[in-house]
């Protein structure tokens, strides 16, 4: 199918083609004077649009037009040559076009009287009251009334180029104004069911994130013995307390290398050094003979511990039935009994029972406090544990006399950075090493190196 | 049986929580986001009970939050304004890559901001609210207003928080609401009752900044972002209720005005305003010129028994902070220039005194050394040129003590070159039985109304007056103008002593005065407590045999308490003894 259709194109270009050689050649005439033959050879005839005025332009043939305003400027620029410029006149007679065709000349308008003025060119349409309500403007105008239009003009609000760069103000600005935000009501803005669904409308804080994560105050007062001249007993706890503190810290350290300690004598020495190298070249018989007599004490007790157990006769399995049964008798008489005497004991069993409860109250009680203490103490909230700060001393020698030479001891922004880790409010972190992605490498400069 | 299988972890705790990077990844944040997201809303990380079941199975250390709270944060409006900051970092960073300056410009004009006054609102519903939590505020602003202007922050923070802080102290002032002061190795710690809260706050001494390198500077600066707003309302309410002028301006009438000549010499003009204001020097101005304040009067009501008992004390305890209120009234202070000039400065006006410093120190000052008028002047060194006679020369501590004893210590301790008694802190409470030092029950006596009249103390006292002589003597081989202050030091002695004499005899003719009618008093008092004493070991006779016991357990604990604090203060005396002795010694 699809060959023969190939084939019948291949026809239909063919004949299209003697077509067009036909009409190439001279003597052949086509029906549009304008289209010359090679024309058409080189673009196929388009069907067009002509409800399109891109169209019009683009595909009727302006050409007669062109050459006939081509003309006109040649026309008019060879009489301006010619009052210009006489001594080349020779030159200018080459061109025939240069001079008018005696058309034109015959069509020339060659009448003195002068065509008679087009009145309607000079009318202006509603010139009266426009002329009426200049004069009424400029009256008004000396009499220093502004119209209406120049006063809405004026009225109008200017658009304040620098509002918006308060509205953006930024949240640090030293300039910044404050209001009454606990004083003035909200303004409606509308329909609170309007706002919530156009999410204008702020949620609902929850009660309990309003609690505190800790009991601790915000600022915690130093001790009386951290003052700068301190009450000398006041300054020796302070002075014992910190000295605590370094004696926990020296323990654990003590400790940590206490675990990571090694006996002395168990590190290599040349001697050992050596019997590791010639270990298996020299003979050891004698040892081996001792390593050998324990090993068969081994295995005898080994043998000895696998007993088989013996299956029991049906005698032995009755009598043990019996006593079984027995024995369970024997405690649920028991038990009885003793129920009945529970009547008689009631008193003790009442003294027990409230000492059982006292003991779960004395408990609770603790459990509270063991709470309430809990509450104090900074939360696990993340990788890191809360370390406490360093505590901030001074020693006895230290202190100064006076004011003037108090040496300040410690750091409040550390002092509050710790506070807020303590009171649970941010989580305790490390500072986030810097990894260098790249490797540097350092070289050192020419100038540099003759130097050194 | 049926019904389908419970799986793990889909209920309970487990749901309950949300690890933090499942909840960035929610919000759609990053991690420094997330942060500062948090911190504004005040939502913190919570340590689930059992750790395990939460962490589905694992142990691994992990930060959780309540999920409650995270979809809460899901409706922050200011979410939005973090991925818009975001984008606008991320198309900045384009345009300078592609150095195109006039968009470089055009964005950072448009750089997306946000307000935290929502927030605010949020959080503290109510002023009360906030009044409470201002403490951290406070701090954190101090604190970074003392920060150096360099690159650890940014330089309009600093600027706010002083700005800030300026605004609280001078509200403190003119509400006279500061309580007590500490002077302490790490700051000065300050507290005052503003509307019935106390509110503590730590100030850092000036200048005494290493910044430490294991703090988070971008967490202390939310913090400080969010703080800073609310401190600015809270002030704002605060001299609102006070018929303020806020922002604050200076009183233009009022009678220590400034002096105009040297201002231009200290600060540019854009700031001079700021700096006036920080001198603490001038009164504010208010919204209606002060009519003379009411006198607020405690309500009376009709009442009976312990009731009226409490009254009374509360009626005693409020006379008594009228009168610490005005503890400087009337006095006129000069401060030397080696003397913190910001914290006396706020002391002394706190207490209705006036002050001034030397014009080279800090704009503001209202009168010079020269002045006549001058009761006191607060200096810090061992010696000082020209001296004049109708004043005290004292050492800053004077004051700081005068405020936690709330009255005027004699002055004699304080001195110049008297080694000065020690700095107590006004927050210990002593419980009953506890031991109090010396000094303190010196300044309890004191505050009794009681004069130190011991003859042991007289002695004392006579030989410290020896000692300062001592001292002097010394003084004045080491100086060779020593000769003016030590005849005028002797002037300044022997007033005192008139003083004290005269005072003693005052004492004496009152004594005469009033015996008769104290001896009732005593009778009176003396039947009273034997009434008291004699119901008591009744009522310990009737007590079970249980309740005695635990009974001799308390009194026994107390009484080892007073016998640990007699142990103390026997100590203490041979310490002081000794340290008498030492001196002596050296003396010889």
């Amino acid at each position: 199918m699809i060959l023969t259709f190939e084939n019948l194109s291949s026809n239909m270009a063919a004949a299209r083609r003697l077509k067009r050689v036909a009409i190439s050649q001279p003597g052949f005439l086509t029906l549009n004077p304008k289209v010359t033959p090679t024309d058409l050879v080189s673009s196929r005839r388009k069907r067009v649009n002509k409800n399109k005025k891109k169209n019009w332009n683009k595909y009727s043939d302006v050409q007669d037009v062109e050459e006939f305003l081509e003309d006109l400027v040649n026309l008019k620029f060879c009489f301006l040559c010619e009052e210009a410029a006489e001594p080349v006149k020779g030159k200018k007679r080459k061109g025939k076009s240069s001079r008018p065709l005696r058309i034109d000349l015959i069509l020339q308008h060659d009448s003195l009287v002068a065509p008679p003025k087009d009145v309607l060119a000079y009318q202006k349409p509603n010139a009266k009251k426009l002329r009426r309500t200049a004069e009424r403007a400029e009256k008004l105008a000396a009499n220093g009334v502004v119209p209406r239009s120049k006063k809405r003009l004026l009225n109008r609000t200017v658009v304040d180029r620098m509002s918006k760069k308060t509205e953006t103000e930024a949240n640090n600005n030293p300039e910044r104004d404050f209001y009454d935000i606990w004083g003035q009501e909200t303004k409606d803005l509308g329909e609170p069911w309007y706002l919530q669904q156009t999410r204008k409308k702020l949620v609902k804080r929850p009660e309990k994130l309003n609690e505190k994560p800790s009991v601790l105050p915000a600022v915690e007062v130093i001790a009386p013995g951290g003052s700068y001249n301190p009450d000398f007993f006041s300054h020796q706890e302070l002075l014992r307390e910190a000295h605590e503190v370094e004696l926990k810290k020296k323990k654990v350290e003590d400790k940590l290398e206490r675990q990571l300690a090694y006996n002395k004598a168990d590190t290599a020495t040349e001697e050992t050094i050596l019997r590791e190298q010639v270990e298996g070249l020299v003979e050891e018989s004698e040892e081996e003979e001792e390593k050998d007599a324990p090993k068969e004490d081994g295995e005898e007790v080994a043998v000895g511990a696998i007993a088989v157990a013996d299956k029991k006769t049906e005698r032995q399995r009755k009598r043990e039935k019996a006593e079984k049964m027995k024995e369970q008798q024997r405690l649920t008489e028991r038990r009885q009994t003793e129920q009945q005497q529970q009547l008689f004991q009631l008193r003790s069993i009442k003294t027990s029972i409230k000492q059982q409860e006292e003991t779960t109250q004395i408990r609770q009680k603790r459990r509270k406090a063991k709470e309430e203490a809990q509450k104090a103490q900074p939360r696990r909230l993340g990788k890191l544990k809360f370390q406490p700060q360093d505590m901030e001393v001074q020693l006895s020698d230290e202190l100064a006399g006076s004011l003037r030479q108090l040496k300040p001891e410690g750091s409040v922004l550390m002092d509050r950075f710790k506070s807020l880790q303590k009171r649970n409010l941010i989580e305790p972190r490390e500072r986030a090493k810097f990894k260098r992605r790249l490797k540097v490498k350092y070289v050192e400069k020419r100038a540099f190196k003759e130097i050194s | 049986m049926g019904g389908l299988q419970k799986k793990k972890f889909e209920r309970g705790s487990a749901t309950n929580y949300i690890t933090r990077n499942r909840a960035r990844k929610k919000l759609q944040l990053s991690l420094p986001d997330f942060r500062r997201l948090c911190i504004l809303k005040g939502i913190y990380p919570h340590e689930p009970k059992h750790k395990k079941k939460v962490n589905k199975g694992s142990t691994a250390p992990r930060t959780f939050y309540l999920l409650k709270d995270i979809r809460f944060l899901l409706h922050e409006p200011i979410v939005g304004k973090f991925r818009e900051y975001k984008i606008f970092v991320r198309k900045l960073k384009k345009a300078y890559g592609k150095t195109e300056w006039s968009a470089v410009e055009r964005l950072r004009e448009n750089k997306p901001t946000y307000k935290l006054d929502h927030i605010i609102k949020e959080r503290y519903p109510t002023f009360i609210d906030a009044l409470r939590d201002i403490d951290d505020a406070l701090c954190m602003c101090f604190l970074f207003s003392t920060f150096a202007r360099t690159g650890k922050c940014h330089v309009q923070t600093i600027q706010l928080c002083r700005r800030l802080t300026v605004e609280w102290m001078n509200y403190v002032i003119a509400s006279r609401s500061l309580r007590k002061v500490f002077l302490s190795i790490k700051g000065i710690y300050y507290q005052a009752e503003v509307m019935g809260q106390l509110i503590t706050w730590v100030v850092p001494y000036q200048f005494s900044h290493d910044h430490p390198v294991d703090v988070d500077y971008r967490v202390m600066a939310t913090f400080t972002e969010l703080y800073t707003t609310l401190l600015g309302f809270v002030s704002f309410r605060l001299y609102s209720s006070l018929n303020l002028v806020y922002p604050p301006k200076l009183d233009s009438n009022g009678e220590s005005e400034p002096k105009e000549e040297s201002e231009d010499d200290y600060a540019m003009n854009s700031e001079s305003y700021l700096e006036k204001l920080s001198a603490l020097s001038a009164s504010l101005a208010r919204v209606v010129s002060s009519a003379d304040e009411e006198e607020a009067q405690l309500d009376q009501f009709p009442s009976e028994g312990e009731d009226m008992e409490k009254m009374e004390a509360r009626e005693k305890e409020l006379k008594q902070q009228e009168a610490q209120k005005k503890l400087f009234e009337g006095l006129k202070f000069y401060l030397n220039r080696e003397v913190p000039r910001e914290s006396l400065a706020f002391v002394i006006r706190c207490f209705g005194g006036q002050v001034s410093w030397d014009k080279s120190v800090c704009i503001g000052s209202t009168y010079d050394v020269t002045d006549e008028t001058i009761t006191h002047q607060i200096i810090d060194r061992p010696s000082v040129g020209k001296q004049y006679i109708n004043r005290y020369y004292i050492q800053p501590q004077w004051l700081y003590d005068c405020v936690n004893a709330k009255i005027l210590l004699p002055v004699e301790d304080y001195f110049l070159g008297v080694t000065l008694p020690p700095h107590l802190s006004p927050f210990v409470e002593e419980k009953e039985g506890d031991y109090v030092p010396p000094e303190k029950l010196k300044m309890m006596a004191l505050q009794r109304g009681e004069k130190p009249g011991n003859e042991q103390e007289e002695d004392e006292e006579e030989e410290e007056e020896e000692e300062g002589e001592q001292e002097e003597e010394e003084e004045q081989e080491e100086d060779d103008n020593g000769d003016e202050e030590d005849d005028e030091e002797e002037v300044a002695e022997e007033k005192n002593l008139k003083k004290m004499e005269e005072q003693r005899s005052q004492d004496k003719s009152l004594h005469v005065k009033v015996t008769p009618g104290k001896l009732k008093v005593e009778n009176k008092a003396r039947l009273e407590q034997e009434e008291k004493a004699e119901e008591k070991r009744l009522a310990i006779m009737m007590m079970k045999k249980k309740e005695k016991y635990l009974y001799d357990k308390i009194m026994f604990g107390k009484k080892r308490k007073v016998r640990e604090a007699n142990k103390l203060a026997a100590k203490r005396k041979a310490h002081d003894d000794s340290e008498k002795a030492k001196k002596k010694k050296a003396r010889k």
